[in-house]
């Protein structure tokens, strides 16, 4: 007993005396420990694998032997008919799940819901010539989209998006479901360039390739709606970006086309294909604001085979004050400048005739954020008709509303004015100045890919 | 118009060549995701790895916009450290634009630091958006636990070894030097906390489970009622009348939460706030991954006396 308590004193005295060993000791100690772990945690996986490999190698001995026992030139009996049991045993892919573990070696899915609610005149309405055609003064369902995304291997990713929207063509509405994008991208390509192959949305300016819940109004800009089509700026074929090695972010995009767009490039075929360029780049200024500017051209022809060019540039600013979580000032605008040739009759002869049509349009907006929740702001518009006569100018003042990440509620005023009644003069309606009231409720389920600036 | 194409295209591209083809550096270019994970793996690289971070101190991890000026970043960056357990899944779309094959996942040079860390607050059952912004994997926020600095930097030294595999051994060295100075740094935490063992506190965010439970502490609630969603006046009223009855005396905030509503908790509840770094740089003076704990310890023991 003496002896131990001589020990102790002693030891209590040489870890008093070395202050410095007794705390290297227990680093090594805590290191030790957290080895210890690390192997208990690797032992008790090996144990799992080890299990899962008795079991499946028992099932395999459980098996009749007979069919090993045949010598090799023995003809197998035919196979028999599958069963009911076969067909409902589920197979390749739909299998993978349960055998890897929920999650495991599946695509991410995500579905959005993106609802719209119109007010407006009577006159508007019997006009159909509203923000959204055939759908005034209606509650519908602008865009339900389900998406289906991830990687297909090493090499390559692939997206899916189809689309369910109530549409207004030849005089009737109706819901349709169509395949909107599914595009394949090559990842791995050499000196930062990336291929992506399919029906892809074209990165044309700010906007035209954003999914309708992505823009920051509830409607699109109506220079792209004149200069685009209603539909988004999606196109079959191929894009190539580039990444440059520069010090400051510069992306060059080129992509050829069939060229499917419902109004400016029509033509359908890669025997006079929509050719498309982008450059973008972005400037830093300060840790608080960020700008982005970008120029883009496409060149294709009509449905009716005549020449079709368009040119944009655009700028999009955002300030974010330090710590904040979301941008207190974002500003943004594009202009784009079109060219297009189109048949023209003339009156006193019949005679058709090719014009080139000249035209110019653009918008702005401002939008301020001062809490999370809460979001509002402006937009302005002032557009030609691509091929008409005459100009259209609008101003949108609107307010969102976020609960959470997943859930928003936009309320918009929307005044536009036509300098002609040409075209907005339907069913004895006229449709030259519109007032609507705009709402917009937008909720994501599931996976949503991060957007970037 | 074609002149001038091919006048821009000329000039692009001997741009390019010029960047391209300087000298390679001696250094590894690392980028990591997080400031914490950028101390870590300057802490093990030492001189041979020149780090970056994507997400600065002062904001906060969960949410990063996605700029294109990060995407610069990734283009020539040989090795990514990410956090994983979805704190940083905005890094995803980052590594998309920055066209940089070597950072994907599964590349030789992506690090998940999380990979081998004891996850805590792992859901159990089924997990839906009703539970708010829920990390699904677990709790993400594990570089608060100082012990798992072990697991992390083993992981970036495993990284590194994979892009500069003859500087092995002098990762691994700066690696022991690294935590060993940790460990002696952790006796001395432990030490100063030691009187408040056993406490309980409010949290803002629910990212300091690992720091608490490290050092003894108990989480007692959260001012968000759930992750990510902003608290409902009647959740708000039970955290204060639960805050009176247990008489807990300290709210911990991140410099990213709400200081406002953080304080009108704190006064109706007689308790005070004290915000700490939820990662490095996001205070003053908190420049390293010791720093982070030396600020937090002693802010919070000071706070509780």
């Amino acid at each position: 007993m003496r002896v131990m308590a001589f020990v102790l004193a002693f030891a209590s005295a040489a870890l008093a005396a070395t202050p410095a060993a007794a705390q290297e000791a227990e680093a090594l100690r805590r290191e030790l420990e957290q080895m210890r772990r690390q192997f208990e945690t690797a032992q008790q996986e090996y144990q799992k694998a080890l299990q899962a490999l008795t079991e499946r190698l028992q099932r395999l001995e459980a098996r009749p032997p007979a069919a090993a026992a045949q010598p090799a030139t023995v003809q197998a009996p035919p196979p028999s008919q599958p069963t009911l049991a076969d067909y409902a045993r589920p197979r390749e892919p739909f299998a993978l799940g349960a055998r890897r573990g929920p999650g495991q070696l599946l695509f991410d899915i995500g579905i959005v819901g993106d609802f719209t609610g119109n007010l407006t005149q009577r006159n508007v309405e019997k006009a159909d010539r509203g923000t959204f055609a055939g759908r005034e003064n209606r509650f519908f369902p602008r865009e339900v989209e389900v998406n289906l995304f991830g990687r297909v291997d090493p090499y390559a990713e692939g997206h899916v998006r189809f689309e369910f929207a109530e549409e207004f063509e030849d005089g009737q509405r109706a819901t349709q479901a169509k395949l909107a994008e599914a595009y394949l991208t090559l990842l791995t390509l050499p000196f930062g360039t990336r291929l992506t192959l399919g029906q892809v949305p074209v990165r044309f300016g700010l906007l035209s390739h954003l999914h309708r819940e992505a823009l920051p109004q509830p409607d699109p800009p109506q220079v792209l709606l004149r200069f685009l089509g209603e539909e988004q700026f999606r196109e079959s074929g191929a894009e190539l970006s580039w990444v440059l090695p520069t010090p400051f972010y510069v992306e060059a995009l080129a992509g050829a086309f069939d060229g499917d767009n419902e109004a400016a490039f029509g033509r359908g075929s890669l025997r006079s294909p929509l050719l498309f360029g982008r450059l973008r780049t972005f400037v830093e200024l300060g840790e608080s604001g960020a700008l982005h500017v970008g120029v883009s051209g496409a060149r294709g022809e009509t449905g009716d085979r005549l020449r079709s060019i368009l040119a944009g540039i655009d700028l999009k600013y955002k300030h974010t004050p330090d710590g904040w979580r979301h941008p207190l000032l974002t500003l943004g605008g594009e202009a784009l400048y079109s060219v297009r040739d189109a048949l023209v009759a003339d009156e006193a002869t019949f005679a058709g005739d090719t014009r080139t049509r000249r035209r110019l349009g653009w918008y702005a907006w401002a939008e301020i954020q001062p809490w999370k929740r809460w979001a509002g702001g402006v937009r302005y518009d002032s557009t030609q008709f691509p091929v008409d006569p005459g100009r259209e100018w609008a101003v949108e003042p609107y307010a969102s509303f976020m609960p959470s990440e997943f859930l928003r509620f936009r309320l918009a005023y929307k005044h536009t004015e036509r300098s002609h009644r040409d075209g907005f003069n339907v069913n004895d309606s006229s449709a030259r100045i519109v007032d609507e009231l705009l709402l917009q409720a937008t909720f994501f389920l599931g996976a949503h890919v991060a957007h970037p600036f | 118009m074609p002149r001038l194409l091919r006048g821009i295209l000329a000039a692009l591209s001997s741009l390019g060549v010029l960047v391209a083809g300087a000298p390679a550096d001696a250094t590894v270019r690392a980028v990591a995701s997080t400031p914490d994970l950028k101390s870590l793996t300057e802490l093990v690289g030492g001189g041979l790895v020149e780090v970056d971070a994507l997400a600065r101190g002062n904001q906060n991890v969960h949410d990063v916009e996605v700029r294109p000026s990060l995407m610069v970043k990734l283009r020539r960056a040989d090795l990514l450290v990410v956090n994983g357990l979805e704190l940083d899944g905005w890094a995803e779309a980052v590594v998309q634009g920055a066209n940089n094959p070597r950072l994907l996942v599964g590349g030789v040079g992506r690090v998940d630091a999380s990979r081998g860390v004891p996850v805590l607050e792992v859901p159990a059952g089924r997990v839906d958006r009703s539970m708010g912004d829920v990390h699904p994997q677990g709790n993400p926020h594990y570089t608060l636990d100082p012990q798992t600095a072990a697991i992390v930097t083993a992981n970036i030294v495993e990284g590194l070894t994979r892009v500069a595999p003859a500087d092995r051994e002098a990762f691994e060295t700066r690696r022991r030097e690294f935590l060993g100075r940790l460990g002696a740094a952790q006796a001395r935490w432990t030490k100063t906390l030691e009187a408040f063992r056993g406490a309980r506190v409010v949290v803002n965010h629910n990212s300091w489970i690992y720091f608490l439970s490290r050092f003894g502490l108990e989480q007692a609630g959260t001012v968000e009622d759930r992750p990510g969603i902003p608290p409902s006046p009647g959740h708000l009223a039970r955290l204060i009348q639960q805050m009176r009855q247990e008489r807990i005396k300290v709210l911990i905030l991140e410099p990213w939460g709400d200081r406002k509503l953080a304080e009108r908790v704190a006064n109706e509840a007689a308790a005070r706030v004290v915000v700490l770094a939820h990662t490095v740089g996001a205070v003053k003076g908190v420049e390293s991954y010791l720093d982070l704990f030396d600020y937090n310890v002693n802010a919070l023991a000071e706070a509780l006396k």
